[in-house]
């Protein structure tokens, strides 16, 4: 009796922390559907008394924002796709191959990773207005097309497969490539499958980057589309920001309710054995 | 001609030297055993006829020709890894039919060839299961079709059986030979347990720390070890071994003396010098607590109870040795009188530890001996 | 033996630098080559359209170190750091031992809550909790007002804003540092916990003396991110919500290197404050590794 009083007083503090951390959240999702009015009003009802579609209607007038989503996605996906190519290449080279220089290769790659992004944002600024890719989305994706975060957790992840099997295919003489597409990939699908959530919705969720390269309306992405509606008096459009917000939130959550368990298990494996 | 032959092969990680210059001739159909403690270099040298380890320095030779740099895929090995290598993502069907399908060998022939591997190693009903649905020995047995239904000439396994429980050990080793009767592969065998090179093997290649210390048979191995390596490793418990002086006839040991028949002392008087190591088996030796001539007296010190044997190990001033024994077991702390069977013994040079040789005629001197030379030893005690 | 890779025997190794090619390929250009381009622009000033560059040797190094400024900056990137470690690596580590020790049901429904924040953009993050901080008609001012509390503007205060961003950016780097660590913490032997609790050793000195040493390589990597990563996602919000303000009270290294390329256009400044911040963290890595030397415990 006296450790399950104990245990609960322990449940009751976490839950207080869980609370602080998702009721941002849930308040998004009810003030997204009131009426500026309403949530002024009602400000503490989470389930809005007359729901509304209003805010997000007047998101889609306001601006190109089936644009601006499909920039989202599109920016996403291809960093994704490449990352993912570029990083799975790069780690099979690391696990199964010896070189010159490869493991001090791999330290300069892996060191990146702490390398602040002010260091390299003027000369990359420069670089993507000299290639004509200011206010292009392809300038917010160039320089991103590898990733040293996916070369460590797929290089991690390649490492658990036993190398015999390996071994195993090297005798029936498998190419490299078929290596790779009929027993790497299938092995560490788990990995790869959170890694490029991961991508994703990071890319999804960027800033920084598109912040100094994006320009106009038409180019925007979310996170920039809802810069616009900041103000800190909360201002007139508040709703509406709410419903953008929910907009910018749907997809990384949505994704990340369906893989949680992976992504949780991918982002484990990044802290251990660093 | 599908045999290998290392010509002074070495294998070096960096300033470590694994494989220290071997020769060694496997010959087309026979089956080799590698054996060896762990860390000899026997697996590496496996690996490198599969050409999953580089050779550092020398020749290796396939089919007459050198293959140091042609690729494993080249060699026309198959190999059954220790922990089998199955793909646990594909079905038994596909792991053994994947090398095939990526040689891109005719279908029908592919289905044939995987037909005949899976039912031949009672397979049948489990093609489209996965390896974690597996038993051990199912799991094993599948390793071999893959590596079967290859059909190269040249048949690799890497300690196959080392994760099977015993029973399916022993079975299974009598499976392996009776498949390589079949087809006649060249069969190089690695393992560490010698019970599965005696009877694995026509012959046996025994390693330690890099070096091939001795290659011949089974029954050479064991009864005409080339050295004192050989001697200690093959056998359990482990054959005894001590420092010999021979004096005018006697061989003084560990402070006591015996003498040994006329034949052995020609033949240790022909290797020359008067140190040697002496052995003798702990199955070919005799120990009693009633007075025996021409013995060695020693204390016993612990006896280990092996159900159908006893083993008594027993304190020589200060050497112990080990007899193995069926009745009359002594008690510890009793003295007792030890004998080896003359037949049975083995010399070494002090110097290179390679055996002496044999006398040729050996058969009349076993424990007898011990009467005959009742009258020289009573003059010698006077 | 294992480490040994198999494909130098298959004597191709021009292979392997053909798979690492593309990644470094992408590197250079957007990783190395800037890295280097910046500490050459940090010698020049120029202001990024003008068709050329003054060379001014040192002159924004002794400028940057001679600016008060600078150390406001300074001061306000420790204060950063401190608030951010304690929220994202003292709690994160004192929660874990507390689910690990006393909690077992619900465990994998808890990580799954706390993590959830990490995946949602930085910037609805600031949204969120300028509404919710907001000091007139904000849900927690409105509290407050019941209890006859009034909350500052906290965006125009200096010091205020630094916390209050601070709090934002853990609300999303929280959930991913508490799950690496509990992870380091649920891997310490449970075994060598038990030993330790048969000889009824205090739960706190089990924390010190048992977990705290045997999953130091997990915490060490998060401290190290907490600050390398922190301060970068700190930028966020600084840009969304008080842009430095007030009176660069609230703006750190990062946000600064920022400002003055892209707000003053002063190309050369900027790159010398990135370059700071960069030895920065080299010195904090440093710091890290020699601590891994000394003893800081490897499962493996």
């Amino acid at each position: 009796m006296k450790t399950e009083l104990n245990s609960m007083k322990w449940h009751i503090l976490i839950i207080i922390i869980v609370c602080i951390l998702i009721i941002p959240v849930v308040f998004a999702v009810s003030n997204s559907f009131k009426t500026l009015a309403d949530a002024f009003s009602n400000m503490f009802n989470i389930i809005p008394a007359n729901p509304t579609l209003e805010n997000y209607i007047h998101v889609f007038e306001k601006l190109p924002f089936l644009q601006i989503t499909i920039n989202t996605f599109f920016i996403a996906a291809i960093v994704t796709g490449f990352k993912i190519i570029t990083s799975l290449l790069a780690a099979y080279a690391f696990v199964y191959f010896h070189f010159r220089g490869k493991n001090l290769l791999y330290f300069v790659l892996i060191s990146t990773m702490f390398i602040p992004f002010t260091v390299i944002m003027i000369p990359n600024y420069l670089t993507i207005s000299c290639m004509g890719f200011r206010d292009n989305l392809w300038g917010v994706i160039l320089p991103q097309l590898s990733d040293a975060l996916g070369i460590f957790l797929l290089r991690q992840s390649m490492r658990t497969i036993p190398r015999s099997l390996i071994e195993a295919a090297y005798l029936e003489n498998v190419s490299d490539f078929k290596i790779i597409k009929d027993i790497i990939i299938p092995l560490v699908k788990p990995a790869l499958i959170s890694t490029g959530i991961i991508f994703f919705i990071n890319s999804w969720n960027e800033y920084v980057w598109p912040v100094l390269v994006l320009k106009s309306k038409e180019n925007y992405t979310l996170s920039l589309a809802l810069q616009m509606f900041i103000s800190a008096e909360g201002g007139t459009e508040f709703t509406i920001a709410m419903a953008v917000s929910v907009m910018t939130m749907l997809i990384p959550l949505v994704l990340y309710i369906i893989f949680q368990k992976h992504i949780i298990n991918t982002f484990t494996m990044s802290g251990i054995k660093g | 001609m599908k045999d290998i032959i290392f010509d002074h092969v070495l294998k070096a990680y960096g300033k470590n030297v694994v494989v220290k210059g071997l020769n060694l001739n496997i010959c087309e159909g026979e089956r080799l055993v590698l054996l060896g403690p762990s860390g000899c270099g026997k697996s590496t040298t496996l690996r490198m006829i599969a050409g999953l380890e580089n050779i550092t320095d020398g020749q290796l030779y396939m089919d007459g020709r050198i293959v140091n740099d042609i690729p494993s895929g080249k060699r026309n090995v198959s190999m059954v890894f220790q922990n089998y290598a199955l793909f646990p993502h594909m079905t038994v069907e596909d792991n053994i039919s994947y090398g095939l399908k990526v040689q891109k060998v005719d279908p029908r022939e592919i289905e044939e060839r995987s037909k005949a591997a899976i039912s031949m190693l009672d397979l049948n009903g489990l093609e489209k299961r996965k390896p974690k649905e597996l038993s051990g020995g199912q799991r094993q047995r599948v390793a071999l079709a893959r590596a079967l239904v290859k059909r190269s000439d040249y048949f690799l396994l890497d300690e196959p059986l080392s994760n099977l429980d015993a029973q399916l050990r022993v079975h299974s080793r009598k499976e392996l030979v009776k498949i390589h009767e079949m087809y006649h592969q060249t069969f190089v065998y690695v393992t560490h347990d010698q019970v599965e090179a005696m009877t694995v093997g026509h012959r046996i290649a025994l390693m330690y720390d890099g070096i091939l210390q001795t290659i011949d048979t089974p029954s050479n191995v064991y009864n005409r070890p080339a050295n004192v390596y050989a001697a200690r490793f093959i056998g359990a418990p482990s054959t005894n071994i001590l420092e010999a002086n021979l004096n005018e006839g006697k061989l003084i040991m560990a402070g006591q003396h015996i003498v040994p028949p006329e034949v052995w002392i020609q033949k240790m008087k022909e290797n020359g010098g008067d140190m040697f190591y002496f052995g003798i088996r702990p199955e070919h030796t005799k120990i009693t607590t009633d007075y025996m001539d021409n013995a060695l007296k020693g204390i016993v010190r612990y006896t280990e109870d092996y159900g159908n044997k006893v083993g008594v190990y027993f304190d020589i001033n200060g050497k112990e040795l080990i007899s193995v024994c069926d009745n009359n077991v002594p008690a510890t702390g009793e003295k007792v009188y030890f004998t080896p069977d003359y037949s049975k013994i083995h010399l070494f040079d002090y110097k290179t530890e390679n055996s002496i040789g044999y006398p040729e005629d050996l058969s009349k001197h076993n424990y007898g001996v011990v009467y005959e030379l009742r009258g020289r030893l009573a003059g010698d005690r006077s | 033996m294992n480490r040994i890779s198999l494909k130098k025997q298959n004597g191709d190794n021009g292979r392997a630098y053909l798979y690492i090619l593309p990644s470094l390929l992408v590197f250079a250009i957007f990783m190395f080559w800037p890295l280097f381009r910046t500490i050459y622009l940090s010698f020049f000033d120029w202001n990024m359209i003008k068709p050329d560059k003054k060379f001014v040797g040192f002159e924004n190094y002794i400028e940057l170190f001679q600016n008060p400024l600078t150390y406001k900056i300074l001061g306000n990137t420790a204060a950063y750091i401190l608030i951010l470690l304690v929220i994202n690596f003292v709690v994160p580590y004192i929660l874990s031992f507390i689910l690990s020790m006393m909690i077992k049901k619900g465990q994998n429904f808890y990580k799954g809550i706390i993590f959830l924040p990490s995946v949602i953009s930085l910037v609805v993050g600031s949204i969120l909790y300028m509404w919710i901080l907001n000091p007139i008609s904000g849900p927690l001012a409105i509290i407050a007002q019941v209890f006859g509390v009034t909350l500052p503007v906290w965006s125009k205060s200096e010091g205020l804003a630094l916390v209050v961003l601070s709090l934002i950016t853990s609300w999303k780097v929280f959930g991913y540092n508490f799950i690496v660590v509990l992870a380091g913490v649920t891997g310490v032997s449970q075994e060598v916990i038990e030993a330790a609790r048969i000889d009824d050793v205090p739960m706190h000195k089990v924390f010190w003396d048992i977990i705290l040493p045997m999953s130091s390589a997990t915490g060490l990597y998060v401290f190290i991110i907490t600050i390398v990563q922190g301060l970068q996602y700190v930028f966020t919000p600084i840009k969304v919500v008080t842009q430095g303000g007030p009176n660069y009270a609230s703006s750190n290294l990062i946000y600064h290197s920022y400002h003055e390329a892209f707000v003053l256009y002063r190309t050369g400044m900027s790159s010398a404050f990135s370059i700071i911040t960069l030895v920065l963290f080299i010195l904090l890595l440093i710091i890290g590794f020699k601590l891994v030397e000394k003893g800081v415990y490897y499962e493996n």
